[in-house]
């Protein structure tokens, strides 16, 4: 098995295990009252969208690895 | 530039009244970014607004200019000097009722020698008393490119298409009250022509154009948190994203942000980036030979070669209030951000200046 499969399926493993151990996990569950520090602007978003649009088409066009963030890069002429 | 301001301004000021007369609350950001490296310059202004819709709907939408000056139509490469503009605007909706999120969004980039449209739809859901957030994201894009820009310099016209297929999970979890985590996992596969129509590449033969491969397969894995520390204020950011694609680039990407609060009327904010790749498969600096039985891929892209970068970035952002105004204006934001990029490649550093005005409307 190639070393890039290899990476790829522990990497998949782990994505898998993660998100399931975080779906089942024995978190205490945080209430709507003890939210006030996760709704502080630095917790919730601290870059605009502008500014993250412009970061990732920077990226986009001076890297070779687009891509973790949900949204598409490129299209922007940097082939 | 002046009739990309204008513009600009007109939809600006016709979004900031419709939102009024509809009594929406949202904001309308106006950003400007200036990007330098060796041979390129970029100047970006960017005009963004989100408003709320109805009970549950929230509309965002943005147009920008890109206003590119480098030393190469090949970005980076020594060849022939190029100036052009390009436009984008793009608008999405989101709908959240209860526990479900649904929306879609679309984008159309425009410049001479490069067209771009995508379209992407998303669903999320909040599960475990919203401690548990999981997204789903799917997308489709059509690229046209050509050499329309140089064409007369090129002599050969040359052009293609590319369609893009993206979809991406992602997870978020509340882990306490001032601890978040997320991982999202991104694959998108590319089809068409991804070759630069202005590069070419060093062989034993003399110059000839690059060859890429038809197809692209890329998958990303990033995971993050954020977790705020109550005793000073500080909100830290981390994260750390995994790239790999069937071109044999693998990439690791982390990145560390603190934000520091200081009362409730400003902050400032340090950012370190660190990326490495290593190289695509078929990436050579020349090639002893341009026949495609021996190299049946050429490229003298930068992007494709093993190489380092370091960011590291300082922002400061104010709000109205802390020069004694109040309503709408106290909750307006000014934002001022300075980066430098040291890259070990040929494309060289760069620096960033990055400013923003950020208006809230009610």
């Amino acid at each position: 098995m190639p070393a890039v499969s290899r990476l790829r399926a522990r990497l998949v493993k782990a994505l898998c295990v993660c998100s399931i151990a975080a779906a089942t996990s024995a978190c205490a569950r945080v209430r709507p009252y003890q939210r006030q520090d996760l709704a502080r602007r630095a917790m919730v978003e601290d870059r605009g969208a502008g500014d993250r649009r412009f970061h990732q088409h920077q990226t986009g066009a001076r890297e070779g690895a687009d891509g973790g963030t949900g949204e598409p890069g490129g299209g922007c002429g940097c082939n | 530039m002046r009739v990309p301001a204008v513009t600009a301004v007109a939809i600006g000021a016709a979004v900031w009244l419709a939102a009024g007369a509809a009594r929406a609350d949202g904001e309308l950001a106006m950003r400007g970014v200036y990007y330098k490296e060796k041979a390129t310059r970029v100047v970006q202004p960017m005009l963004d607004a989100r408003f709320d819709v109805g009970d549950a709907g929230q509309v965002d939408a943005h147009l920008l200019v890109d206003a590119i000056t480098s030393a190469s139509v090949a970005s980076g490469s020594s060849g022939i000097a190029f100036s052009e503009r390009r436009y984008e605007a793009g608008g999405g909706y989101l709908d959240r009722r209860g526990r479900w999120g649904y929306g879609a969004s679309g984008r159309l980039s425009r410049e001479p020698d490069y067209t771009s449209l995508f379209g992407g739809l998303r669903g999320d859901v909040a599960l475990a008393d919203d401690n548990f957030l999981l997204g789903v994201a799917l997308g489709a894009g059509h690229d046209s490119i050509s050499n329309a820009g140089a064409a007369m310099m090129m002599g050969t016209p040359l052009s293609g298409t590319m369609t893009t297929l993206l979809a991406s999970v992602s997870a978020s979890q509340i882990v306490s009250p001032r601890l978040v985590v997320g991982l999202t996992y991104d694959v998108s596969r590319l089809d068409g022509f991804q070759e630069n129509p202005y590069r070419s590449v060093i062989t034993a033969e003399g110059l000839v154009m690059e060859r890429h491969p038809q197809t692209r397969r890329r998958q990303a894995w990033a995971a993050s948190a954020r977790w705020f520390v109550g005793r000073t204020a500080t909100t830290v950011i981390a994260s750390h994203r995994v790239y790999v694609d069937d071109w044999g680039i693998v990439a690791h990407t982390p990145e560390l942000r603190v934000v520091q609060e200081a009362g409730d009327a400003a902050d400032v904010a340090i950012r370190y980036r660190y990326h490495h790749q290593s190289a695509a498969d078929f990436y050579l600096p020349s090639y002893p030979s341009a026949d495609p039985s021996d190299f049946p891929y050429l490229t003298d892209d930068v992007k494709l070669s093993a190489f380092t970068s370091h960011t590291i970035g300082f922002k400061v952002g104010v709000f109205g209030r802390a020069f004694g105004l109040d309503g709408a204006l106290g909750d307006a934001r000014g934002e001022v951000e300075f980066e430098y990029v040291d890259q070990n490649n040929r494309f060289g550093n760069a620096g960033i200046a990055n400013a923003a005005l950020i208006l809230p409307i009610r």
